[in-house]
């Protein structure tokens, strides 16, 4: 009895200390969203106000006052003039969509062939994945610059692209989930006559696909925020990402929070959004990719 | 026409381990063929050989008159049912059973028909729109070897079929299978642990162990004349017993004795034993336990009963003869009605062996005398 | 060894084995060579060059030069001392925190567990950019929140600049840092402690442990994979902090935060030094390498 009893009442303090903290780690967002929509007196109020007392929307209307840059180009196609911030946006999916797509077919490709092949050259390979993977990604940024100015992808949004699709961790967690496909499956395509290509496109891709799913929201979400890459690459107005967007502005005028908190939000809540729709998918793949010990 | 042929195949793993060491066979047409021993002795990886799935080190593996070391498994005209079914998960019963005709691009109304007389045949036509995850464990089994009819294939391989199904179901798909077998007529290599399917099922046996074959021959062969030790207590249920004997060439006549007592050799084994111009030696009895009587005779062997198992028709007595643990099976029908049930512990009894039904193997090379 | 003359078999099908599954790698070996390995050879051979961003002056050999500056540079130590705070003042509390946070929450029922595991992993996906400056915001020196909540409770008399002081700016890295930082590990925990086997625990308290005996006991080994891998990439995150370091103090003050990470930044693409920051480059990734060798070494041994 008696030990139940502590244990309800360990149960609730936690229960209560983890509210609070939950309160404290959603804080920044809140004040994001609520910054957003403040008044500039509001803002700059040094009481701060915990809730806006009138919803603005001007912090939008100043952040898309400027029509810089046009919507899309493709070659010589060019769209609508629009703000500048919404070309970041565009940017931004298009990217993070692309890099998506490209990661889950080529990792999912090769992961299989690392989890079900055994060839020559498998161990140094998944050797040098797993080394790559545990190497800062950074580092291999500086000289990345080069290389894509010499292959004329400076400044261009592939040059974010193609190394995040490089960048290993996809295919480690491919070939974690490769690992469950049963091998007698495989042999019996083998027997009944399939074709790789047909194995791996019949067989093998609806076992995986919630690996790929995990993937897909995985390389979204990071290559989304992926800011340093960004920063790196990127530099003409009209080809920067949402991020890299809302941190100019600030080192440009780095004192008018309101428009600050309206490209923020701006950047933050769709990908929140992506998250919590796919947020199963999301956590699968964080656990799967896991090294195990 | 599906003979085959496997000439002096090996199998060496990287490393140098041997699995399978010269393996000879060949397989009639429409043969039943069952390789049986216990794991590790190297009877899947031969399959899985057959099949094409795994390298053949050595050796040369004929499929009628074809070569066929380097064919692909697609090429081979083989069907395979494994252990674990293997169904694409993702794909409906109709679906796993057609892939294999799509891929050949055969006309749609003959893949339908082909799968329709392959699901009839099996008792599975109800559940054509199913996902395997849908069907019992029987069910699966079913559309697993629907999967591998419907290609009409020259040879037929099965990897340890029923050893997922629990032992009623074992029952019954063993006996489909037997029926199954008349339907398709194809030639069958079957693998299994179990020496009831290989006894049951095949024309002929395959006993390997450690990647050796102990002995090739039909059941009734191997059951009656186990080439060594291992084959003898591998086939038949309860294993053979064995004992410590001592064989004398006497003039013109054999003599064996068991734990001093002598025991009597048949017409025909003394004839083998002169034939082979066996010496005087130590040699090991075995003999099946259904063999073994009681007996009052005074020169009988002495033994207690350890424990007494009724099994309805039958009671199998273990029992201690000099610090050996024996196993002999009684009909209930030959006992008295004081012992139908069974005997007491410490019972002691006396028991004799049937002239023409022991066994006698060399005790270094464990090979069948005869 | 004998030589037959006709081709072995298992030759024949593996050479068609790796065949395959090289033409199944093909694609992402393209990224991965192209743009990780080939990027990591050159950060290692132009460390040893005087190289200019600028591809018009040529690269001149210059030996260990570049490594030797490393060690007489007094900026360098200093961001290498800073990213050693970081990562032993966060990898413990990251990782302990993490811990407590998933054995509170991973037996409670599927939507609060899934609540309380979204939240806390919010600030990973809000952003970099976007988390830095809602807390630069929240950090200013006349609105931010920080100086108004503190005073309002009486822990501090006036306005702190927290980022301006060379004493609080690196603490108010790491605590923006610690909470995009726990989000994985709390999922990666909840999971494992959820993958302990019900059935030691239930013995261990059979044979009368107590929840903290049966928490080190048991769940504690088996988790031990796990804290590894938390231990090592929040030690790889802390490592390669960055943005946070450039939106919001850009090193300062008087190089209070500056880390290894931005250091390289700064040397390569403000001072154009390009061959010095990838000499720091190497040095960090051999730092991290040999400390990751150590911490799976460690966790070996037990």
């Amino acid at each position: 009895m008696r030990t139940r009893k502590n244990k309800g009442a360990y149960y609730v303090v936690s229960l209560i200390i983890l509210i609070i903290l939950a309160l404290l780690f959603l804080f920044p967002l809140y004040w994001i969203v609520t910054g957003a929509f403040k008044t500039g007196a509001e803002i700059n109020s040094v009481t701060p106000v915990w809730w806006p007392t009138e919803w603005v929307t001007n912090n939008f209307e100043k952040l898309f006052s400027k029509r810089s840059a046009p919507l899309f180009e493709i070659g010589s196609l060019t769209g609508p003039v629009v703000p500048g911030a919404i070309r970041w946006l565009v940017n931004t999916v298009f990217m993070a969509v692309v890099a998506m797509v490209l990661t889950c077919i080529t990792a999912s490709m090769a992961g299989y062939a690392l989890a079900k092949k055994r060839f020559t050259g498998r161990h140094i390979l998944f050797t040098l994945i797993v080394c790559a993977m545990a190497l800062p990604k950074q580092v291999i940024l500086i000289p990345l610059i080069r290389e894509m100015s010499t292959l004329g992808l400076y400044d261009k949004i592939w040059a974010v692209i193609f190394p995040t699709v490089g960048w290993p961790f996809g295919v480690f967690l491919m070939k974690q989930f490769s690992e469950g496909v049963p091998g007698e499956i495989l042999e019996a395509a083998r027997i009944d006559g399939a074709s790789e290509a047909r194995t791996f496109s019949s067989i093998v891709v609806p076992i995986i696909k919630p690996g790929i799913g995990a993937l897909a929201i995985f390389t979204f979400i990071n290559s989304w925020n992926d800011y340093f890459m960004q920063l790196i690459m990127l530099s003409s107005s009209s080809k920067l990402t949402i991020s890299l967007g809302i941190a100019t502005m600030q080192a440009e005028n780095s004192t008018d929070f309101g428009i600050i908190m309206a490209g923020a939000a701006l950047a933050a809540l769709p990908i929140i959004i992506v998250f919590l729709i796919f947020q199963k998918y999301f956590t699968q793949g964080i656990t799967m990719g896991a090294v195990k010990g | 026409m599906a003979t085959l042929q496997l000439k002096n195949i090996k199998k060496i793993y990287e490393g140098g381990v041997e699995a399978v060491h010269s393996f000879n066979l060949d397989i009639a047409d429409k043969e039943f063929i069952v390789l049986v021993g216990p794991s590790g002795c190297g009877k899947s990886t031969t399959l899985r050989m057959i099949a094409g799935l795994e390298e053949i080190s050595e050796g040369e593996l004929y499929i009628g008159d074809k070569l066929v070391n380097e064919v692909e498994p697609k090429d081979r005209d083989i069907a395979m049912v494994f252990q674990s079914y293997a169904l694409y998960p993702y794909m409906t019963v109709y679906e796993n059973m057609s892939f294999a005709l799509k891929l050949r691009h055969l006309p749609k109304d003959e893949i339908d028909q082909r799968v329709r007389w392959a699901a009839e045949v099996l008792d599975i036509t109800k559940y054509l729109d199913r996902k395997p995850k849908a069907l019992s464990g029987g069910q699966r089994q079913r559309v697993a070897i629907g999967r591998a009819i419907v290609r009409e294939p020259k040879v037929f391989l099965m990897d340890e079929p029923l050893s997922n199904l629990d032992a009623k179901l074992r029952n019954q798909m063993r006996a489909e299978i037997i029926k199954l077998r008349k339907k398709v007529n194809t030639t069958f290599i079957y693998v299994t642990h179990d020496q009831t399917e290989a006894m049951t099922l095949g024309d002929r046996i395959v006993i390997m162990k450690d990647g050796w074959i102990m002995q090739i021959g039909t059941p009734q062969e191997v059951f009656d004349h186990p080439a060594n030790i291992f084959v003898a207590g591998f086939i038949g249920m309860p294993q053979m017993n064995f004992f410590d004997g001592e064989l004398a060439k006497n003039g013109e006549k054999y003599q064996l004795t068991v734990n001093g007592c002598p025991v009597e050799i048949g017409e025909s084994l003394q004839q083998a034993l002169k034939e082979k111009d066996v010496p005087s030696k130590k040699v090991i009895v075995g003999c099946r336990p259904e063999h073994i009587e009681l007996s009052s005779a005074d020169n009988a062997l002495k033994a207690t009963v350890d424990v007494s198992e009724m099994m309805g028709s039958e009671i199998h007595l273990h029992l201690n003869c000099e610090g050996k643990d024996i196993v002999i099976r009684v009909p209930s029908t030959k006992l008295s009605a004081e012992h139908r049930g069974g005997f007491e512990f410490g019972t002691d009894l006396k028991f004799a062996f049937p002239a023409d039904l022991i066994h006698l193997f060399d005790p270094e090379t464990e090979n069948n005398l005869i | 060894m004998k030589q037959t003359n006709k081709p072995s078999m298992s030759r024949v099908l593996r050479r068609r084995e790796t065949f395959s599954a090289y033409l199944f790698l093909l694609p992402s070996l393209i990224f991965f060579i192209g743009f990780v390995i080939i990027p990591m050879v050159l950060c290692l051979y132009t460390s040893f060059f005087d190289s200019k961003l600028n591809a018009n002056t040529p690269d001149v050999f210059v030996g260990f030069a570049n490594y030797v500056e490393l060690w007489r540079d007094p900026v360098f130590k200093k961001a290498l001392v800073n990213t050693l705070v970081i990562v032993v003042v966060s990898v413990p509390t990251v990782a302990a925190f993490s811990l407590w946070v998933a054995s509170a929450i991973y037996k409670m029922k599927d939507w609060m567990l899934s609540a309380f595991r979204c939240i806390f992993y919010l600030p990973v996906v809000t952003g970099s950019v976007a988390v830095t400056v809602v807390w630069k915001w929240m950090y200013n020196n006349y609105y931010g929140i920080f100086n108004y909540v503190l005073k309002g409770v009486g822990a501090i008399d006036n306005n702190i600049n927290w980022l301006g002081n060379p004493s609080t700016a690196l603490w108010c890295i790491i605590i923006i840092l610690f909470t995009t930082s726990v989000g994985q590990p709390i999922v990666l925990y909840v999971s494992a402690l959820g993958n302990v086997d019900a059935s030691l625990v239930e013995a261990a308290n059979v044979d009368g442990a107590n929840n903290l005996q049966s928490f080190w006991k048991v769940k504690w080994p088996s988790i031990m994979p796990t804290t590894l891998y938390i231990i090592v990439i929040t030690t790889i995150n802390s490592f390669q902090c960055f943005a946070l370091i450039q939106l919001l103090t850009s090193g300062g003050p008087n190089n209070a935060t500056q880390t290894v990470m931005y250091y390289i930044y700064y040397t390569a693409f403000k001072l154009y030094r390009f061959g010095y920051g990838n000499a720091m480059g190497i040095i960090l990734a051999i730092f991290i390498a040999v400390l990751s060798a150590f911490q799976f070494w460690l966790a070996k041994e037990k």
